[in-house]
């Protein structure tokens, strides 16, 4: 019972600053971590007033929220037991305990608050190399007759009997950030950015760094293995073969496999290869921090600059002191909103998932859905677009 | 045990014995009672046989390596490398479908290739006398590297439908082939332990290996047969992962020895060696798949989860010591087996 009562406290804040946020949300373009602190003021003014958004309900989101959430271990067990109308999910990332998806969770908050239906539950492995415990919840989740899984693959092609599973039990499968490899059973891939646009985002940083003389760049990567970096790297490499970035010399590529430690010590290990090297870049926000941290450490910062993907949290000192000058990161609360949108559209047959079908997913406007070419099959919305964060907007 | 050549002396002892034993039991069954009314009130979608499936089906390849983790450990030695030994074998399997061998043959020299590692431990251990630990820490490391050199970095799958039907879908009733062989195991596990020779041998071992050498007992035999088993046992759970999973990686199974070590110890097997029992070790494995999956139904988190089932092991450990206080058993922390000694050195034959 302790346990109930806990997580409905924290469900009770969590609620509470959603619907705090929830009404200074409606810029896309600046969807940084900071928004993610229950803004008091903005609460206090915006509750009653500014709810723009689509909830048409009699009561406040936040109380239909309120007391939803006192029912909150039902949402579960009833598999939309709550009578009709009711949407029961559950938001799987790759691991708990990471800020992006935490700040994904939030978005998907924010959604269910707009929406008038029960949030998702926020559940996961405790670690991310425990490949094969999403299996497990995914599994679980069909027992629990949910209406949606929305699901950041961590499990490459191991998860698709089991998402296999729950969409032949009329579970609608919504994956957001990694996809299903194969596409099967997965209804809709909520992509962050398109793949090819990170290679060109990336190029450009480089270029805005380092000026018109360029010089030897490095990539520091997160696993050898993990797809969606080898894709951004791929990308990367293709514009940087074009003649405008002939002045950019990409020299290495380095693993730091998501651990701080392990990607210091690779953007020490860079510099120490290549003396003349003017940039590293780090598609991933641990390797980002860690090697700007590094650079910061040693003194180099005038001489060796970082650049990539990472979280205006963590990278506010080294951006501001001119270690990591410029950086870019699509919103993942942004991601966490629009995948519950989708999700609650399928689910609920107001979408039927197949190419060419568009869908108003709240403050974010109107989708289309395509075919994914970056799988043999599979369906797909691009979110995008990239924000780019440097001294003027990283502290926002 | 109904030993028609006990001494009196003796069965006070052992009656001793079942007290205690029974009291462990009772402690568990307590706990699994509370789990499964925790998970009752807490999740509906609990009580179906499907999700009883489920339950198992979820956490199987570690509870087949339970039953001869639970041999391994009342002989008083450990094995670190069976996470590493079912990669090791998955990928065999894998390496071998990719090249082209027929899945069949590959299943063969998949388990032959887990029993090379249960020889080599065993040589190592039984024969050279190195220490299981450090042995065993060797493979987790030396095995998983085996394996994440024949997978690299890659997933490798399409296997043949009927390998990942045998692993995903039903096969007696609602039981899937791994469920139908973890009862199979189990059972042979129970009978070998609690009714056979072999079985009371193995507490001797873990009680005194010196004892069981004076009473003309093959220790190295024992031995030896013993991590031949731990290894086929854990290359079967590899092989059987992979099936289920349709694919397999380098990472298959990272982690899970100190998973199926903590079912062995919850279930009242002395981490000394020479005590413990089936009947325990099967209360942990239900304790810890209902706590896992009623957790789950619940939409408790991982963390959450990991965090009980540790408490769930020092209370026990707390309360072992507790128990064994109230039996006066403080000097030593190794208790004895049903009849162990006795039966022992009067019945070296057949050994």
């Amino acid at each position: 019972m302790k346990l109930s009562k806990l997580s409905l406290a924290l469900a009770g804040v969590l609620v509470l600053s959603a619907a705090a946020c929830g009404g200074d949300d409606d810029d896309t373009a600046e969807p940084d971590a900071t928004d993610l602190a229950p803004d008091t003021e903005a609460g206090a003014t915006s509750e009653p007033g500014a709810e723009p958004t689509t909830a048409s309900e009699e009561t406040t989101p936040a109380e239909t929220e309120a007391t939803e959430a006192a029912g909150a271990d039902d949402t579960a067990a009833g598999g939309g037991g709550g009578g009709g109308g009711d949407f029961s999910s559950i938001l799987l990332p790759k691991c708990t305990g990471i800020a992006v998806f935490d700040q994904a969770n939030e978005g998907a908050l924010e959604a269910a608050g707009e929406l008038g239906v029960s949030e998702a539950e926020f559940v996961g492995p405790a670690s991310c190399t425990d490949s094969t415990g999403q299996i497990e919840f995914v599994t679980n989740a069909v027992t629990q007759g949910v209406d949606a899984i929305m699901i950041s693959n961590n499990a490459g092609d191991q998860i698709e009997p089991a998402v296999q599973e729950a969409a032949d039990a009329g579970i609608a499968v919504v994956a957001w950030d990694s996809p299903i490899p194969s596409g099967q059973g997965e209804s809709l891939f909520v992509a962050q950015v398109d793949f090819d646009e990170t290679g060109q985002v990336m190029a450009d940083m480089a270029t805005e760094i380092l000026g018109p003389e360029g010089g030897e760049i490095a990539i520091l990567s997160a696993s050898p293995d993990a797809a969606n970096q080898n894709a951004w790297i791929a990308s990367f490499e293709e514009v940087l073969a074009e003649p405008d970035y002939a002045s950019l010399q990409l020299v290495d590529t380095v693993y730091g496999n998501d651990d701080a430690d392990e990607s210091y010590n690779q953007a020490l290990a860079l510099i120490d290869a290549h003396p003349d090297l003017k940039l590293i870049m780090a598609p991933t926000t641990v390797g980002i921090a860690a090697a700007a941290k590094a650079m910061q450490d040693e003194g180099l910062c005038e001489t060796v600059k970082v650049s990539g993907l990472g979280l205006p949290d963590e990278m506010r000192t080294y951006t501001e002191n001119g270690c990591a000058p410029q950086f870019a990161l699509w919103s993942f609360v942004d991601l966490g909103y629009l995948t519950f949108y989708a999700a609650h559209a399928i689910a609920t047959g107001e979408l039927t998932a197949e190419e060419g079908a568009t869908f108003e997913a709240g403050r974010m406007g109107e989708y289309t859905i395509e075919v994914d070419p970056t799988r043999d099959s599979g369906l797909r919305i691009v979110m995008g677009p990239f924000s780019v964060y440097d001294e003027s907007n990283v502290g926002e | 045990m109904g030993e028609p050549s006990e001494s009196s002396s003796e069965r006070t002892m052992q009656s001793g014995e079942w007290a205690w034993k029974n009291t462990w039991n009772l402690l568990l069954g307590a706990v699994l009672l509370a789990t499964v009314i925790f998970n009752v009130t807490q999740s509906s979608g609990y009580l179906s046989v499907d999700n009883f499936v489920n339950l198992f089906e979820l956490h199987i390849e570690k509870v087949i390596v339970v039953v001869t983790m639970t041999f391994v450990i009342i002989a008083g030695e450990i094995d670190l490398s069976v996470a590493a030994v079912m990669a090791w074998s998955a990928a065999v399997l894998a390496a071998l479908h990719e090249n082209g061998v027929p899945l069949a043959a590959a299943i063969v020299v998949a388990l032959a290739a887990s029993g090379v590692v249960g020889l080599i431990h065993g040589f190592l251990i039984a024969r050279v006398g190195l220490p299981s630990l450090v042995v065993t820490l060797a493979g987790l490391i030396g095995w998983r590297g085996a394996a994440r050199v024949l997978v690299e970095d890659r997933s490798i799958g399409d296997f043949p439908g009927w390998f990942d039907r045998l692993g995903q879908q039903d096969l007696i009733g609602p039981l899937p082939l791994a469920v139908v062989i973890f009862i199979v195991l189990f059972a042979v596990g129970w009978v070998v332990l609690d009714r056979t020779a072999t079985g009371r041998v193995l507490y001797v071992i873990g009680d005194n290996a010196d004892v069981a050498r004076y009473s003309a007992v093959n220790v190295v035999r024992i031995r030896f047969g013993l991590f031949l088993a731990s290894s086929l046992a854990a290359g079967l759970a590899g092989v059987l992962f992979a099936a289920r999973l349709g694919t397999v990686r380098g990472d298959l199974a990272t982690g899970f020895e100190l998973e199926i070590i903590t079912i062995v110890l919850l279930g009242g097997v002395s981490i000394f060696g020479g005590s413990g029992r089936m009947s325990g070790v099967a209360l942990a494995v239900l304790i810890v798949l209902n706590l896992r999956n009623g957790f789950g139904l619940a939409n408790v988190g991982g963390n959450t989860q990991t965090g009980v089932i540790g408490a769930i092991l020092i209370g026990s450990v707390l309360a072992r010591n507790a128990i064994d206080r109230l039996h006066g058993r403080v000097r030593s922390p190794r208790s004895r087996p049903p009849g162990s000694a006795v039966t022992a050195s009067t019945e070296p034959a057949g050994i």
